[in-house]
């Protein structure tokens, strides 16, 4: 079972000390033993102990490795309080909370002393995100195919986690249909599915006679004339007709197919430019009236469509951008078919290599090229079968999924300068490398520190960092929850699509901010600044902003100030009603100091369950219910956060009353301390830097690597932590330790005691 | 444009992409052929409610089959004869079984399992093959698309779901492996496509082969490309790499399969423009959907989840603007079982929207709800505590005259729900062995 550092950041949080390590193996003998003796050594001791979980033959050296397992098993059990079994005697909550402690605090704090772990990251496929940016920089063609792709999976909060990122049969059918719609739109072809097409109006044929429609043609050309027909089928012979041109038959053709198939009948044709007409005609009408079944009586011939397609075979005028890039050299139509591979393989080389990431391998080249000449062969044009080529490579494993090979069993692999480029390049931009790191890896310029470091600020620079606000914030911050917030249209009739749009830029444009003027992250918690529109500070009640561009913004940060006073958070953490402190509580836990409370008790108890009526305001009710001491020792951590935002609305805008009653807006803290409305809780939380700091450094590294983080990343963590509160806790600064550290540089094969 | 029409010559306006009734497809001879067959097919779909039901207006006072209807049941009136009740049923490994909280993660995980899902945020998810996958597994190979998974709803875009489960659990309902789910998908415009736009509608034969051809080229390549890529993979790469493998894999038997059902009757159906804003207009085009795919034999077996487990969604249309999940934490206050109640009634309007749209569409001498065997329910009984031992279940239709539907049947309390799905799988004719859970076969449906 993976453990995960986050929850170490609770006991800080509830400012429950947190000894020296020494304190915590001394408090063993004195505080963790007696208690296990007392309730679990029955079973659990000895030869025989259940489950095989032995408590009774501590070791401290094998605490924090080869016993990391059962200790985590034993943290799960009393927080679940499932062990020890209802029949047996039941520790304390102080007894259990004592053991708790010692195993978060110290048994499963890792040595960092011999360097830190690399771990592994497992195969991890492209989300939609990744997708979709990826066709935008290898082609130059912003069409977001990925779009209809179902939703990926979540994992640690963010869809970048190789091990949950699924790749079901039905992804692999939008796989293969997303290549083809790529490939067409980046190669422009000449077949009939390609060229212009004119939608004729069908009808349905009782008796023997034929529709005319007359065209207009103002290119003269090959064309392709489609005529979906079926039939009502009786008597002994099928539905016969023709399709004629300008008077002339060109095609009989038998229609056997019956009601609810229809099927094409295609007749391709030479057209001069002007005035033509199009004629299809029944043949054999049929009617027995002495047919029993009154569905073979009548034969009947219906055209659900004529479609015109055309002209073929001429490629337009303008090619798009992406096809003059694609055949740099031309395809000579007049060589033989294997030189025309050559040439493909050739120009291809380039693309495949940067859609691989990597050099792609002659194998490769070889596969891609029996795609062409197959398709050459059958005789489709040099870009129909260009355009094959590329289905085949944008369906294949290389280009979906983003290998790293494993080193041997037990050992650490540095990554090669293409692996690590494109981990930084989906860090930073959700997308493939650009010319100048994919150059920079060929030339194996991207493996020292400084490489890493120097790329990755190049790269926060470039627009295309704006995925980081958008994929990283979106999912840290939880702005993608926008979409799916639905406030109550009669307690907040302000709310509609505008103010919702408003709510997210809000908050990307003071992310960007940070970033792009890579600003100290501790302005998250505090900045006395914003960014609105006019809709939007009207929503805030700021005055003097017109118009729907954004702008900075001071603010009366008695009022608002940091992510903490920014309408998209306060909704997204809100009930449809009404406010939720808990949900803002436990939303600041988790997401600025990871220090997720932990979960509700399993069987939720009856509020009511004793008859006595939770009566009063919201927060007198929720008082109430924190009076049930198992409720209380979690709930009196998240609620006086919540209840100190509680001078926002369900929406985010500033409230004095909440209906009837003022609206109160203090609280204490576990550690005592006192705070009157949000600007005083802001003071409070903004002090807390460390915890905040290795929180987003958590998140950041959660969402860059692709993989929840292990006990030992911990000391990771607290490397950069101080590396980053040196330099004034910049952003750029903790992206560059970050793409340093061993764990975004190596791997380690996959035995992992975990 | 002139039309020149002949004496006896009517034209009447098709192709105007007017939304036309279901006609009956059996009637064309490609299709009609394997339904006259004695074993005509079968076939199963599972539909999901979360946060569970309020228990006192679900479950009739009298058993047998004539109980007084209660009140969440009314929009079922109808169609009182197509099903049964099933009280009594429970699924073990919803609850917590020493894994602490997470019910409602836990409760969608196990619901078509019975398997106790793994408690992990990321790192080496597990469930069980569910119910669905494992016919899929032994039938899918009969119809183009082995099964069918779809829902109202995305996976959450983004943050945790339940008490430290990924999210994962909390919106999937079938898992093809114990390690692999499978998304649903939610856009009706993408379903349609996918299940019945392969190609061009009534693309010729010859044009059809040329283009399966260029599609097995490609996954040639593909497959090449991951057999050079298989030999330097840890085993969680090599288990990423064989999910593509096997996807693959299903994509080349569709292209060998899809010759036969492909005409399809779909031009009966207009192509859906994407998914409607209003709720209920999402629900009854999905279940447009699915009733399509049954018709048409594009699957025989599907999963329909109204609403990922520990929904929030609020429905303003029936005046209940606070969020389901939260009411479903009613703490007794009848306010908010009323408001429950009105929700679970809505839900079951939309099931009977469903049933009746299969038992209106014949099939030979019969109708769809007939010929299938289509479960409706929860892992949650009462959602106020979380109870995974007396879950609502409703069974619809008669199995091909195999089931007899009609009643209020109850079980003995907490009777393993794998039972009754290891009766489904008998009647489908797959393998019920590999159902954990199971004590036996239930009886009385």
């Amino acid at each position: 079972m993976a453990f995960r550092i986050a929850r170490l950041g609770l006991l800080a949080f509830a400012l429950v000390p947190r000894p020296g390590a020494t304190t915590f193996a001394d408090s063993y003998d004195a505080d963790v033993r007696p208690i296990l003796e007392k309730y679990c050594f029955d079973c659990h001791s000895g030869d025989r102990a259940e489950a095989g979980i032995t408590l009774d033959a501590y070791r401290e050296s094998r605490a924090k490795t080869h016993e990391r397992k059962a200790w985590v098993k034993v943290l799960r059990q009393l927080e679940g309080r499932a062990m020890p079994p209802d029949d047996a005697d039941q520790p304390t909550r102080d007894e259990s909370a004592a053991v708790e402690r010692w195993i978060t605090g110290y048994a499963l704090v890792p040595d960092c002393s011999k360097g830190e772990r690399p771990g592994r990251v497992t195969v991890r496929r492209l989300n939609r995100e990744e997708y979709n940016n990826t066709v935008r920089d290898l082609f130059g063609i912003d069409i977001r195919p990925a779009d209809d792709f179902p939703s990926d999976e979540i994992g640690y909060g963010f869809d970048t986690i190789g091990d949950v990122l699924s790749i079901p049969p039905v992804l692999l059918d939008h796989y293969i249909d997303a290549a083809e719609v790529v490939a067409r739109a980046v190669i422009a072809s000449t077949d009939a599915e390609a060229a212009p097409a004119r939608p004729i109006e069908g009808g349905r044929l009782n008796s023997t006679g034929q529709f005319t429609r007359d065209i207009d043609i103002a290119e003269e050309g090959n064309y392709v004339l489609r005529v979906m027909a079926w039939g009502d089928q009786a008597g002994p012979e099928p539905c016969r007709m023709v399709i004629g041109i300008d008077g002339k038959p060109r095609r009989k053709a038998d229609v056997p197919n019956g009601p609810g198939a229809p099927l094409e009948y295609d007749v391709k044709l030479r057209l001069d430019r002007g005035k033509h007409q199009i004629a299809v005609a029944f043949l054999n009408d049929f009617y027995d009236k002495a047919e029993k079944d009154p569905k073979k009586r009548d034969r009947n011939l219906a055209i659900d469509r004529i479609t015109l397609a055309g002209p073929v075979g001429i490629l337009p005028t303008t090619l798009p951008t992406s096809h003059i890039r694609f055949f740099s050299r031309p395809i000579e139509p007049t060589a033989d078919l294997t030189e025309q591979t050559d040439q493909l393989k050739a120009i291809l080389t380039p693309v495949a290599s940067r859609a691989f990431r990597r050099p792609v391998t002659n194998d490769e080249l070889d596969g891609l090229g029996a795609v062409f000449f197959a398709a050459r062969r059958e005789g489709e044009t040099i870009e129909r079968a260009a355009q094959l080529t590329l289905s085949a490579l944008l369906v294949s494993p290389s280009f979906l999924l983003r290998f790293e090979g494993d080193p041997p069993p037990g050992r650490i692999r540095s990554l090669n300068d293409y692996e690590l480029a494109a981990r930084l390049s989906f860090f930073l931009w959700s997308s493939l490398p650009d010319d100048e790191l994919f150059r920079a890896a060929a030339r194996g310029e991207v493996h020292t520190p400084e490489q890493l470091a120097a790329q990755a600020k190049r790269m926060l620079r470039d627009p295309k960092a704006t995925a980081l606000v958008k994929n990283f914030a979106g999912q840290w911050l939880q702005l993608r929850g926008l979409d799916e917030v639905k406030p109550d249209p009669k307690r907040f009739p302000t709310f509609d699509a505008d103010l919702r749009t408003a709510f997210r830029r809000e908050t990307e444009e003071f992310f960007s901010h940070i970033v792009r003027e890579d600003r100290s992250v501790l302005e998250f918690l505090d900045a006395d600044y914003t960014f609105v529109n006019e809709r939007l500070a009207r929503h805030y009640g700021l005055a003097d902003v017109k118009g729907e561009a954004f702008r900075r913004v001071s603010l009366d940060t008695s009022k608002r100030g940091g992510l903490l006073g920014q309408a998209s958070i306060l909704t997204v953490t809100s009930n449809a009603t009404r406010t939720s402190p808990v949900k803002r509580g436990k939303w600041i836990l988790e997401n600025l100091f990871a220090a997720p409370p932990p979960d509700p008790p399993p069987n939720v108890p009856e509020l009511d369950g004793n008859g006595a009526k939770l009566v009063g305001t919201l927060r007198q009710r929720m008082e109430q219910h924190r009076a049930d001491p198992s409720c209380a020792s979690c709930h009196k951590l998240m609620d006086p956060l919540g209840f100190g935002l509680e001078n926002y609305d369900a929406i985010g805008a500033w409230r004095d009353r909440d209906g009837e009653a003022a609206v109160d807006s203090g609280g204490e803290l576990p550690d005592g301390r006192r705070f009157q409305g949000p600007a005083e809780l802001r003071a409070i939380l903004a002090a807390r830097k460390d915890e905040f700091r290795r929180c987003l450094i958590e998140k950041l590294l959660t969402y860059g690597l692709g993989r929840g983080l292990e006990y030992y990343d911990a000391c990771a963590v607290e490397r950069i932590a101080a590396a980053s509160a040196a330099e004034g806790d910049r952003f750029s600064v903790i992206v560059a330790e970050i793409v340093q550290s061993p764990a975004f540089r190596q791997r380690e094969s996959g035995a992992d005691i975990k | 444009m002139t039309t020149t029409l002949s004496r006896r010559t009517m034209l009447r306006g098709l192709g105007t992409g007017i939304a036309l009734p279901l006609l009956d497809a059996m009637e064309s001879p490609a299709l009609a052929a394997p339904a006259r067959k004695a074993t005509a097919p079968v076939r199963m779909a599972f539909l999901y409610v979360p946060n569970g039901i309020h228990m006192p207006d679900w479950t009739p006072a009298e058993e047998g089959s004539a109980y007084k209807l209660p009140p969440t049941l009314e929009p079922l009136a109808d169609l009182r004869g197509d099903f049964s009740i099933l009280t009594g049923l429970g699924q073990r490994c919803a609850n917590a079984n020493g894994d602490g909280p997470g019910d409602h993660a836990r409760a969608m995980a196990s619901f078509l399992s019975g398997v106790q899902a793994r408690k992990t945020e990321g790192l080496d998810i597990h469930c069980g093959t569910t119910v669905d996958q494992i016919a899929a597994a032994a039938l899918g190979r009969r119809t183009q698309f082995p099964s069918l998974e779809i829902g109202a709803d995305r996976g959450k875009s983004s943050g945790t779901c339940d008490s430290g489960y990924s999210c994962v659990y909390s919106s999937t309902i079938s898992w093809r492996t114990d390690s692999q789910p499978l998304p649903k998908e939610n856009d009706p415009k993408v379903i349609f496509e996918r299940l019945f736009e392969d190609g061009r509608p009534g693309e010729s034969a010859q044009a059809r082969a040329k283009r399966d051809r260029f599609s097995r080229s490609i996954l040639d390549f593909a497959l090449e490309d991951a057999r050079r890529l298989e030999r330097d993979l840890g085993a969680s790469d090599r288990r990423k790499l064989d999910e593509y493998l096997s996807a693959i894999r299903e994509v080349e038997q569709r292209i060998d399969r899809s010759h036969r059902a492909n005409a399809a009757g779909v031009a009966k159906m207009k192509k859906p423009d994407g998914i409607p804003q209003d709720y209920e207009q999402h629900l009854r085009l999905l279940a447009d959907l699915l009733v399509l795919a049954f018709q048409t034999d594009a699957t025989r077996i599907a999963t329909f989840v109204f609403a990922n487990e520990g929904s929030g969604r609020s429905y303003p249309s029936i005046e209940v603007p606070e969020g389901h999940h939260d009411l479903s934490h009613h703490g007794n206050d009848p306010a908010k079982q009323a408001k429950l109640g009105k929700i679970n009634r809505f839900h079951t309007r939309q099931l009977a929207y469903f049933l009746g749209r299969l038992k209106a569409t014949r099939e030979a001498e019969s109708n769809l709800l007939d010929r299938s065997m289509i479960l409706y329910g929860g892992c949650i009984g009462d959602g106020n505590r979380h109870d995974h031992n007396h879950l609502p279940i409703l069974l619809a239709g008669r199995g091909g005259g195999t089931l007899s539907p009609g009643r209020h049947q109850r079980y003995e309390a907490k009777t393993p729900l794998n039972n009754l799905f290891a009766s489904l799988l008998d009647r489908m004719g797959a393998k019920a062995d590999i159902l954990p859970e199971t004590t036996g076969r239930l009886e009385g449906i």
